[in-house]
């Protein structure tokens, strides 16, 4: 750690492992519920369990995000952080937002709306964080003088996704416009901001881990961004088939979300290309596979899986159907959660003591063991989404009957769920057992020139 | 490419991409009106919405095939069961499935009965929306695989004659036309019935039907105004409720769960091939 003020970073992180565990208690509860009968139908029944799964997800993933940011700033910048006073009182409103919102959900406070249902309240609690969070890294790099690329990326990315947050807090009197709305902050966060974040993580670990040249790196970064928003913004239309609104989003959202993939593949081989070309290897072999782990599992996920169905003459067969669910869970994990692991791996030597740089060998079976596992949900949600749209929607069997059918792909789910979380739960156990110890013990370097975007 | 170049690239991207969008936005906001016949949102179906987002439905239906997957779409619910069965099935679904069978089954809710009546407003005005025809073949909640029976409806829709299906037109015989029109009147009678002895759906199933029908007009226990089987099964679709078979699964308080709306929906000559086609289930 070079930098005193890194160490809230140790803190965030913390707090985004326990609520991804939690996460998936309640993400193997929701899928046991596929088999049935349920024990627990009037106690927590499939709905609760469902919206504290996929709330989870978005608190711990983009916990994880200000986490990383809050480490990479002061590198980038190289400065100390503008007030890490300022960074823990967030932290601690957003884990009490996160935390009570969870509880609420329990007993069905929430707005019902698809993963917008946290309460006026706390969604008013998430905006002033988003401020605060915005202010201390802006007054940072202002303080600091030095702005590189991956740093503005990084930050048009966290701004837009506030501004995006903001439809989310009115309310529509017009169910179809309510749609079209929620996709303005859902799609346009995963799809356009939250790529982008992911972009400056992954241009600043590839710069730190592979030793590429920073013009090079950046240069394509930029690229990789204008990629991502042709496809992403006007991408938004696959969320429109179906749902109301005039059918020219329908060609629109098969063109541009059929462009996805291009960013992807892009950012794919800007990683490997980096590791490559580069003769500087980082001893952090394990951040290192995360790091090209989270390039090529979200060419997969997000990339291939999306592209599968996002044409509208497929969509209208495979549209509500399990086949959604084997997209999002490779795209989320690909995309968001290994970007963020990936993070805490190549900080956490640094963060806590005794902790070998090349990562631990029960890091590695964490990996494979969640890269395997996440592999296999995603194959057993696909298998049973494909047979769903064949016995439901083409032969026309009823719903109830169809799910019967496909039970054996929920037993296939529920066994590569456990897999998947046996890893994640090593991480978990990897990341707290050795206690922090958050002193500098790398003296920042001398003062570069000052250097603008 | 140098730097400059690449970073006007990711700009000029961007701008034109958020232009383009900003743009189809406002032209939507034009056509939302028609599109979803926002003239019907009545006081109760915003209330319904309410109601909707309420009891937390959304993450276990689909609406608009958007939701959780868990449970049946509910875009078109309106459409395939009667308003007196979706009252009756809100105020305890355990009555209507048996989790032992489905594996899954619907907590009961506890909603008012205000709370449930705008409730099927709101799932009405939905199934009323203009969503570019989706879903393209029904969906149904429940139902026995039954070769060929969404295949016709789509040719008898599209006028596209997929493998396997026999076309069936105007010059077939009554039954032939009574048959197609069992899966393709709206809302189609498959949807709730099974031709299958024991398969009962949400409606009973109708082997037999002809047997049954006329064991039943010579009942003393009938009190419609049918003659004859023909008549009596003529008699169930236009009026459901004129006679009712006794059991708390299709009927409560003296009137049927099945929608009343065939009398406006089809012409006499259509439910005469409907009956006609129903006579034949001995």
């Amino acid at each position: 750690m070079r930098y005193q003020s890194q160490s809230v970073a140790y803190w965030y992180f913390a707090v985004a492992m326990v609520l991804f565990g939690l996460q998936l208690v309640f993400g193997l509860l929701s899928a046991t519920k596929y088999i049935g009968p349920d024990p627990l139908l009037y106690i927590l029944p499939f709905d609760v369990t469902k919206v504290i799964h996929t709330n989870l997800l978005i608190v711990w993933v983009l916990t994880g995000f200000m986490g990383a940011t809050y480490w990479m700033i002061p590198e980038e910048s190289r400065t100390e952080l503008h007030s890490t006073r300022l960074a823990y009182i967030q932290l601690g409103l957003w884990t009490l937002m996160g935390v009570t919102a969870i509880i609420g959900y329990l007993f069905r406070y929430g707005t019902g709306n698809k993963l917008l249902e946290q309460p006026l309240p706390h969604k008013i609690v998430i905006v002033i964080c988003m401020l605060i969070f915005l202010y201390n890294v802006g007054m940072t790099i202002r303080k600091a003088r030095r702005f590189t690329t991956t740093e503005a990326v990084l930050m048009i990315g966290f701004v837009s996704a506030a501004l995006l947050y903001l439809p989310a807090l009115l309310h529509y009197e017009n169910y179809t416009v309510s749609i079209f709305y929620r996709w303005w902050t859902i799609h346009l966060w995963v799809e356009g901001v939250w790529m982008m974040i992911m972009g400056g993580f992954l241009a600043y670990l590839l710069i730190r881990l592979s030793g590429a040249d920073r013009e090079v790196m950046e240069k394509w970064l930029y690229v990789i961004v204008g990629l991502v928003f042709i496809a992403g913004i006007l991408g938004t239309a696959h969320h429109y088939y179906w749902v109301g609104v005039p059918s020219y989003w329908l060609p629109i959202g098969g063109l541009f979300s059929a462009l996805e993939p291009l960013a992807l593949v892009g950012m794919a081989a800007y990683a490997y290309g980096a590791i490559r070309r580069s003769g500087l290897a980082h001893p952090n072999t394990l951040a290192l596979h995360w790091t090209i782990g989270s390039a090529v599992f979200s060419l997969f996920g997000a990339g291939l899986l999306g592209l599968a169905h996002t044409w509208p003459s497929v969509n209208k067969w495979t549209h509500g159907t399990l086949i959604t669910a084997m997209h999002g869970h490779a795209a989320f994990y690909g995309a968001y959660a290994m970007i963020v692991l990936a993070m805490i791996s190549y900080a956490l030597p640094s963060l806590t003591g005794g902790r070998r740089e090349q990562g631990s060998t029960l890091g590695y079976w964490a990996f494979w063991l969640q890269i395997s596992g996440m592999f296999g949900m995603t194959l057993s949600f696909a298998t049973a989404g494909i047979a769903q749209v064949y016995l439901e929607r083409i032969m026309g069997m009823g719903y109830l009957d169809a799910q019967l059918k496909i039970q054996i792909h929920f037993v296939m789910l529920i066994a590569t769920a456990s897999l998947f979380t046996v890893g994640v739960a090593l991480f978990i156990y990897d990341f707290f057992r050795h206690a922090p110890r958050l002193v500098v013990d790398e003296p920042a370097s001398a003062p570069a020139p000052v250097r603008s975007a | 490419m140098n730097n400059r170049q690449a970073r006007l690239f990711a700009v000029a991207a961007t701008g034109l991409s958020a232009l383009l969008f900003l743009g189809l936005t406002l032209d939507s906001h034009r056509q939302f009106p028609e599109l979803t016949n926002a003239q019907d949102i009545t006081p109760q179906v915003r209330h319904g919405m309410d109601v909707w987002h309420k009891y937390n439905c959304i993450n276990c239906h689909t609406l608009f095939g958007e939701g959780a997957y868990y449970a049946p779409d509910l875009t078109k619910i309106t459409q395939h069961r009667g308003e007196p069965y979706l009252k009756a099935y809100m105020r305890d679904p355990s009555r209507f499935y048996n989790e032992q069978t489905h594996r899954r089954l619907m907590p009961r809710q506890d909603l008012a009965e205000d709370e449930i009546s705008d409730l099927i407003a709101f799932l009405d005005w939905v199934s009323k929306v203009d969503n570019q025809g989706w879903p393209p073949r029904p969906i149904l909640v429940t139902g026995s695989f039954a070769p060929g029976a969404a295949t016709l409806a789509a040719a008898g829709s599209s006028g596209q004659t997929p493998t396997g299906a026999r076309p069936v037109d105007a010059g077939d015989d009554p039954r032939a036309l009574g048959e197609q029109l069992f899966k393709t009147a709206t809302p189609a009678c498959n949807a709730c019935h099974s031709t299958v002895p024991g398969a009962d759906m949400a409606g009973p199933s109708l082997a037999g039907i002809g047997t049954r029908a006329a064991q039943t007009v010579a009942s003393p226990d009938y009190h419609g105004k049918a003659k004859d089987a023909g008549g009596y099964i003529r008699e169930s679709i236009l009026s459901p409720s004129a006679h009712i078979v006794p059991g708390e699964m299709y009927s409560a308080d003296g009137t049927s769960f099945m929608p009343t709306g065939y009398g406006q929906s089809l012409s006499d000559e259509q439910v005469g091939q409907l009956v006609a086609f129903l006579e034949t289930l001995k």
